[in-house]
Formats: C-alpha cells, structure tokens, sequence
C-alpha cells in the first residue's frame, strides 16, 4: 500500500484559511489504511477546522465527503457537483489523488491535507515501514526477498558497507541493516554463494531518472 | 454530513427474548436499568406483561436458562431484575396504558389465573368491554390458591390485579360456569366470544390402598387453597408429600410453616429428572425439607382410621420414557415404610373441565379443553377459545399469560370478522454456543447474591422469603450483560479490509478469509466498540451507545444545559463502583458537570470531544471505572492513548489541551472534588489569559 500521514494542523489551518465552503474530501483505500484519509479522519479533521474558525472568530462552512480511490476518474467525477460548490478542496489523499482532483477540476483550488510518504506494509496496528521505492527493475529473486534498494541508506548494491554494525545501519540504532538481513536469510536457505556474482552498475532509467514515467497497455486502451 | 448505507446485517433477537413464551423485550430493560433509567425499564416490561410483579417472582424464567452470560460463568438474574423494577415504581410513577376506543363487543373471560387476567387485560386495550367469571370467591386463580403467599404475597398480586380491573373490567366472583350459567348462556346475554382460562384445579389421584379411607390424606390442590386462606390447615407432625414438581415443593414448605416436624418429599425418579425449578429445590432443602428420591409409594397405612406410616419402594432408573426422561423401575425386595401422619398427594393436575364438557371437546383422559392450534386457540364451539393450563396441563405463569395475550389476538380477530392472524414461529430457541476461546477471553463477573429471610425465621411464617435487589446490586447486576445482537455491525459496502477489526478486538471475534472479506458474529460480539471507534471508514457502527447515539447525547445534553459557565461535558463509564446518591452529590456539588454516561469510556472517540467542544463545552473529562469493575481494560486502555492524541490536536486547534482530562474513578464515589476543580480553575486562568 501507499501509505501517508496528516499534515500538522497548524499547516492544514493556514492553507485552507479563508475557503469558504471548504470541502475535505477523504480517500478510501491507501488514505483510510494509513489512518489519514478514511471517513472517520474526514469527519475529525472538518470538525477541527470547525472548532479552529469558530475560535479564531472565522466565517465558513465546512463540509465533509469521501470517494474509493481519488486517482480515479470516475469517482472523482461522482462528486462534480458538491466540488463545484465550493471554494476549495482539502484532499486527504496521496499526491497522485489531490493531482488528478486538480486535473479534473481546473478552476478549483485543490490543497493537499496528507504527506504522501512511501510503498510499504503494516508490521502490525499504527506501525508501518517502507520496503519498495518503485524502481522499475525488481531484483529480489537475487536478494532473498529483501530490497537493498528500498532498504538501504545507501541504495547499495554490494553491500554491505563499513557502516554495518552489530546488524544496524550506522544512520540509526533503529535502523537494520538490510545487508546483514539478506546474508542471515541467504545463510539460512543454503544460498549464500548467490552474493558471489557482483550486481552490474543499476540502470535507474526506469526509477523516474529519466522523466516522468508513464505506462501505457496497448491491450486493454480504448 | 456524510450518508451512509444500510448496515446489512440482520438485526436478530436475543436468546432471553426468544425463549420468553410472551418475547419479553429482556435486553432492553436489563439495558435500561444498567443505566439507571428504571421508569423506563418498567415501562418496557409492563407493555408486553401485565403481571410483572407476579412473574418478577414466581416465573421459571426461562430467558435465564439461555443467557449468553450462562456460558460463561452464570446468567443473568433476570427475574429479579424485572421485580427490582416492577416493585420499586408500581404506584407512583407508571402510567397505565389506557384502553382503546370501545367496539362494542362484550367478551366472557371464564377464570381469572394468569391466562384469563392476560387475555382480560389485552382484550380490555383492544376496545373490547370483558367480564371475569370466576368460580372462587377471589380472583387470581391458582396464583392466588395454588402459590403460597411465601413466594408470592396476596399484597402484590391484588395491586396487580386491580391495575388490570381499573381497565374498566367487569367481575363477577363465586359464579361457575357450565353450572349457574351454560355457556350457550354467555352468548344469549350478549357476549360475542368466550374465553376459557379454567386452569387446572383437580389432582391426579395415586390410585394406591389408603387413599380414600384414611384421615390424612389430602390432595395438593385443596392444601394449597387451604394454606391460601386466613384459617389454615392443620398438618401433621410427620409429612409425606408425594410428587416432584413446584406443586410438591409449595406444599412441603408449607406444611413446614403450619408447625410440621418433619416433611418428607417423595419422588420416584432422581432430582436431576425432577420437574420442579432448581432453586425451589435448593430452598426446601435449606429450609429442612427432605428429599427421597427414587422411592415411590405402595401403600398408605393407618391406625384407628387415620394415617399412620407410608409403605414405599425404592427404583431404579431404566429406559428413557415418552417424555424422553428415564423411567423408573422398581427394585424388588425394597420395600420400606416410615411413620406419617400426614400424606399430600402433588402428582399432578388435571382442569376441571367436567361442567363444560357437554359443550366443548375435552382430552378422553387428562379432561383438557382441546383446541384447533396454539395461536388461534379455537374450541370446538364457535366463539369459545381456551388457553393456560386448562389446554396445555399445568404450566408456567409466564406461559398461561402467553396463552391469554394470544387468545386476545385470536378473538379480537374473530370479532373484526377476520381470519386469525397467522402467526410465525420465532425459530429455534435453541442459544449458540459461544467458542471456548472467546469464554476464556470474557471478563466474569459475580451474579448478584439474592437477600432471602434466615431459614429459622422463614419457617415460623408465611413473610416473603426474598427480598427486592437494592438498587445498587441491580445496576451492577444489568451490567453484567453481554449485549446479544447488540454489538458491531458491519457494513460491507463500505469496508476496505483494512483489517483494523479484527487486529483490534479484545475477544478475536472478527475474521477474514484470504480476499479480505470480513465477518463478524453478531451473537458472539459483546458490543465493546473498539472497532467501531477504529475503523478508518466507518464501516461498522455498534448498536449500543451507537456513533449516531453519542453525538445525539453530546448536542442533545448541551443544547437543554442549565450548566453555569465554564460548562464541562463529563463522560463517566457506567460500569463505575458509584451510586444514585453520587449522581446526586455531583449534580449538587458541581453544577457546571453535564454528564454522559457511557457503556464504557472507551466509547468516547477524539470526535465525541471535538463535539463537546464544537457544541460549546469549555471544558472534557472523561471518567473511567476501576479495571476490576471493567469488562474490556485492554480497551479501554485505548483510551487513554487516544486522549493523547485528542490533546495534541487541541493545543493546534487554539484551545489549551489542559481542558481535556482523563482520570479514573475514586474507589467510591463518581468522581475526584479536586479534579474538577482544578480543571476549572485551569479553564477560568486560560480565559483570562486570552482576555488580556
């Protein structure tokens, strides 16, 4: 999943300041799984600038929604005509949603709610951590299931480096050592002598360096 | 605000309420009650039974025999739930149904037990004008003739019955129909239909030498009546009482309150196929009555005309009988006797149906009236229906008042000239059974003890031998339910499979299978609500303090508040150790308090305050109750990390995170004096702060 976070409140106040009628409008996938865009967060979130305007002695409605996914079309299209009563839209979605919403709606004001932070999964309720970047060029079936790319502050290839100590990263105490992770897990399955051939210099062409990316299945387009 | 969808799952009823015979709104009381609304608890119990007090006693309850608690250590004490309610509100505050507009019709209502008073006071609601013949000289029935006034004191059922009569229901004692007055008599004065509610008054004999010569020997029913009376009976020294139902034991414990020595129950099968109520048993046996099992009698013996000792054999238990308990075999060479001067013969009863049955079809055998089916009740004679025990044997209370509430329905359809209602079975009543997992995970929780005379003082006297619940012990009581059906309801339109639930339920009641598709068992779910509180979309809702249910109670509570500034909205978890005077002291010593009262604190979600606060409140605190007192205290542990975050986002929000507290309870009492001061002290000093 994509997971994300609220922005601080304080942020969220400023940016929105002056919209009225505001629209916060949750996400229902990746958003709601993160605890940051579902409907529940949606109606915490419009009910604090509620509070934070009647405070700050502001005018303005707010008003609450939410689609499945806002990096669909058609569902933000559903919401055509409460968005067009409005003067802005707070989004509570990754970045790809908040940029499709302004896609299909050019003259409004689309501002981001969330810091759309990285692929990775749930260790288990309210912790979450990274372990994909997207690279468009998966080598895990070299690394025993565990990205160096993703994983190490380095993006080393051939790791480890001098940094590795006591099985952590020297960044962090926190931090494994996603090197030693990959020769304990090669140690165990008896496939240590795969560390012996050398990773060639990595081709980051498909990892965004060369442009934006864009995927296109001649198959399945209208 | 956002609209949901239609929470999908079925609503069910609960197991207490599908096993009453009148589906008694169990849950809902309990629940009432639990939260100190008793008005509203009677309220709930007297619209579907007109004699609460009666069954508040004397029921068999078998909605106890289901409760979902009974899995896990014992039921709920529901019956003495419904008399804590019943008993402490009759006079003053209920207001009685009044009765519907008048048809004209006039009905016969043949008996005035507990079926013909149903039928009498259902028939009376629907407009129809009622007249009650009873053969006796008072009303009642076998609750006024058959239950002694230990159990049942004439007091309460005369309130009861009054409050039927003042309906506007017409009485005529000491008339017995099918003599004075034929019941094609009924119909020619005037009276549309008939409904015969005789009971079951005439003992079965034991068809065994000294029956009917010896003095001595007297049968269950006419003792009874006897004890029922000013003048009571004389019993002898030593008692044999032959039988093993609820008939055996009231006359046991009686003849011990009329001065006998000793009182012997006599019973052929073993106490495990005994049919009278488990704790009716437990009480005889406290109060000295003893027991033989397996031993039935031969022969009565006497001396000089009068009974002297009762010849017995013992059995042993064979095959299982028609009635599916095992029956019992005599073993040979066992006879014994032992001296009696006294025999009660409670083997059962049969109606005396023996003036009608020139009229309407009765059983060849046990003379019952026979009717064309239990919902309809239809006698073999047109506009005559019967019901109770003079249709089914002897019964329960609770089932001859099912009887009478059904006759109604019945006749008053016959009176509109319509079809009987067809009525559907409500299913099996049958309870699930919960998984050993989750009765393992389920917090136990004491049933209350019951306040019952010493046996010393009981057997002196015919004083009620239990005491009401206090209102304390009954709140604690009602809090020991589990909520069936209750609980969160899932909506799986809208659920993600994020899997929050089921990585957040204390008892593991939620699952998924491996495409996400989540299922909670409503049966099974306790109504805690954490994960209603944590689903990021809102997809489960619980039907207990529901989402929809607090933001009514926060806006409702602050838009009536008389509160002086600064107000401070306080949310106490009812499962706290405080009583009705600790509401008092607090409304009294801290008036600025609106208090929620929650099933749990950790129902309070981050909104809920933001609500306070949107709806005006200065101030939030929110009381828990002591984790030995708490049902789910991993959960509501929760709470306090959710208060954190709440805190957090108020001090964003420009309102001090100071005015939000969270404490637990004092080990007495609702809430700490210096707490709520100190937090109004810091809300006054933050106002200033801003003024200046």
């Amino acid at each position: 999943m994509i997971t994300l976070e609220q922005k601080k409140f304080q942020e969220i106040e400023k940016m929105t300041k002056g919209y009225n009628p505001l629209l916060v409008l949750g996400c229902e996938t990746c958003a709601a799984m993160s605890f940051a865009g579902g409907q529940q967060q949606v109606a915490e979130l419009a009910s604090a600038i509620r509070i934070a305007r009647k405070t700050s002695g502001q005018e303005g409605e707010v008003l609450e929604d939410a689609v499945a996914r806002q990096c669909e079309p058609e569902f933000v299209d559903l919401i055509a005509d409460k968005v067009g009563g409005c003067d802005a839209v707070l989004s509570i979605a990754c970045g790809a949603g908040v940029q499709l919403f302004a896609e299909r709606f050019q003259d409004k004001v689309i501002l981001p709610g969330c810091n759309t932070t990285f692929l990775g999964v749930t260790e288990e309720l309210g912790v979450w951590s990274e372990r994909c970047a997207g690279c468009g060029n998966c080598i895990l079936d070299k690394t025993a299931g565990l990205c160096p790319i993703a994983r190490c502050s380095k993006q080393l290839l051939n790791g480890p480096c001098g940094g590795s100590m006591n099985g952590k990263c020297e960044i962090s105490k926190e931090v494994d050592c996603v090197w030693q992770l990959i020769i304990d897990r090669l140690t165990r399955l008896n496939r240590l002598e795969m560390l012996e051939e050398i990773f060639p210099v990595k081709d980051w062409s498909p990892a965004g360096h060369g442009g934006p990316r864009k995927m296109v299945r001649e198959d399945l387009k209208s | 605000m956002m609209t949901g969808n239609e929470l999908s799952t079925e609503i069910k009823y609960p197991p207490c309420k599908l096993a009453c015979p009148i589906q008694t709104d169990v849950r809902e009381y309990v629940q009432l009650i639990a939260e100190r609304r008793f008005e509203e608890a009677f309220a709930t119990i007297r619209k579907q039974n007109p004699l609460p007090r009666v069954c508040g006693r004397i029921c068999t309850h078998p909605c106890e025999t289901a409760c979902k608690r009974g899995q896990v250590e014992e039921p709920i004490a529901i019956a003495a739930l419904k008399r804590f309610a019943s008993d402490g509100l009759w006079r003053d505050q209920y207001e009685a149904a009044l009765p519907g507009k008048s048809t004209g019709h006039k009905v016969a209502v043949v008996g005035s037990g507990p079926a013909g008073l149903a039928a009498a006071h259902d028939l009376a609601l629907l407009g129809h004008g009622v007249t009650i013949f009873e053969a006796l000289p008072v009303l009642g029935g076998m609750l006024r003739v058959g239950v002694p006034e230990y159990r049942l004191p004439n007091d309460v059922l005369d309130e009861e019955i009054h409050t039927i009569v003042d309906l506007g229901i017409e009485v005529k004692t000491g008339v017995r129909i099918g003599k004075e007055i034929k019941l094609t008599d009924l119909f020619e004065q005037g009276y549309k239909a008939v409904f015969m509610g005789i009971g079951a008054h005439r003992d079965r004999k034991l068809h065994i030498a000294g029956e009917d010569k010896l003095k001595g020997v007297v049968s269950a029913v006419s003792f009874l009546r006897g004890v029922n009376q000013a003048e009571k009976p004389r019993v002898g020294v030593r008692v044999a009482v032959i039988g093993g139902g609820n008939t055996a034991i009231d006359s046991a414990r009686s003849a011990l309150r009329l001065g006998a020595e000793g009182v012997h129950i006599v019973y052929r099968r073993s106490r495990e196929e005994m049919p009278a109520a488990k704790e009716e048993i437990e009480e005889a046996a406290h109060e000295g009555v003893q027991m033989s099992y397996l031993t039935s009698p031969l022969e009565i013996l006497g001396r000089d005309g009068k009974v002297s000792a009762l010849k017995c054999i013992k059995n042993e238990l064979g095959d299982p009988d028609d009635s599916g308990r095992r029956s019992p075999k005599p073993v040979p060479g066992s006879e014994f006797s032992f001296d009696v001067d006294m025999v009660i013969a409670a083997i059962g009863q049969a109606p005396d149906s023996s003036l009608v049955a020139e009229e309407i079809e009765v059983t060849e055998r046990r003379k019952r009236i026979i009717v064309d089916g239990p919902y309809t009740l239809v006698t073999t004679q047109p506009g005559v229906f019967a019901g109770g025990d003079a249709v089914t044997g002897p019964a329960t209370v609770v089932e001859a008042i099912s009887a009478g509430k059904r006759a109604a329905i019945s006749i008053d359809s016959y009176l509109r000239g319509e079809s009987p209602a067809t009525v559907e079975s409500a299913g099996p009543t049958e309870t699930e059974r919960l998984s050993s997992v989750i009765i393992e995970k389920t917090t136990k929780f004491e049933r209350c003890l019951k306040t019952s005379l010493p046996a010393d003082n009981r057997v002196k006297g015919f004083d009620e031998v239990e005491a009401v619940l206090s209102e304390d012990v009954a709140v604690k009581e009602a809090l020991r339910c589990l909520h069936c059906f209750l609980g969160a309801r899932l909506d799986k339109e809208k659920c993600i499979s994020c899997l929050t639930c089921v990585r957040v339920c204390p008892l593991g009641i939620p699952t998924t299978n491996k495409m996400g598709e989540i299922t909670i068992d409503p049966f099974a779910c306790q109504a805690c609500g954490t994960c209603a509180l944590e689903c990021p979309v809102r997809a489960i809702d619980i039907s207990l303090d529901s989402r929809a249910q607090m933001a009514q109670k926060i806006e409702k509570g602050m838009a009536e508040s008389h509160q002086p500034d600064p107000v401070i909205v306080g949310f106490f978890d009812l499962h706290g150790n405080f009583g009705s005077s600790d509401m008092e002291r607090l409304r009294q010593g801290h008036p600025n308090v609106l208090p929620v009262m929650v099933f749990g604190l950790r129902r309070v979600d981050t909104f809920d305050v933001l609500k306070a606060f949107e709806c005006g409140a200065d101030g939030v605190f929110l009381a828990g109750c002591a984790p030995d007192t708490d049902p789910f205290p991993e959960a509501t542990d929760r709470v306090k990390r959710r208060m954190a975050h709440a805190r957090t986002l108020l001090d964003a929000l420009g309102i001090d995170g100071a005015r939000l507290e969270v404490c637990d309870m004092p080990e007495q009492g609702i809430v700490d004096k210096e707490l709520i001061d100190g937090l109004i002290q810091r809300i006054k000093e933050a106002g200033q702060a801003r003024s200046e």
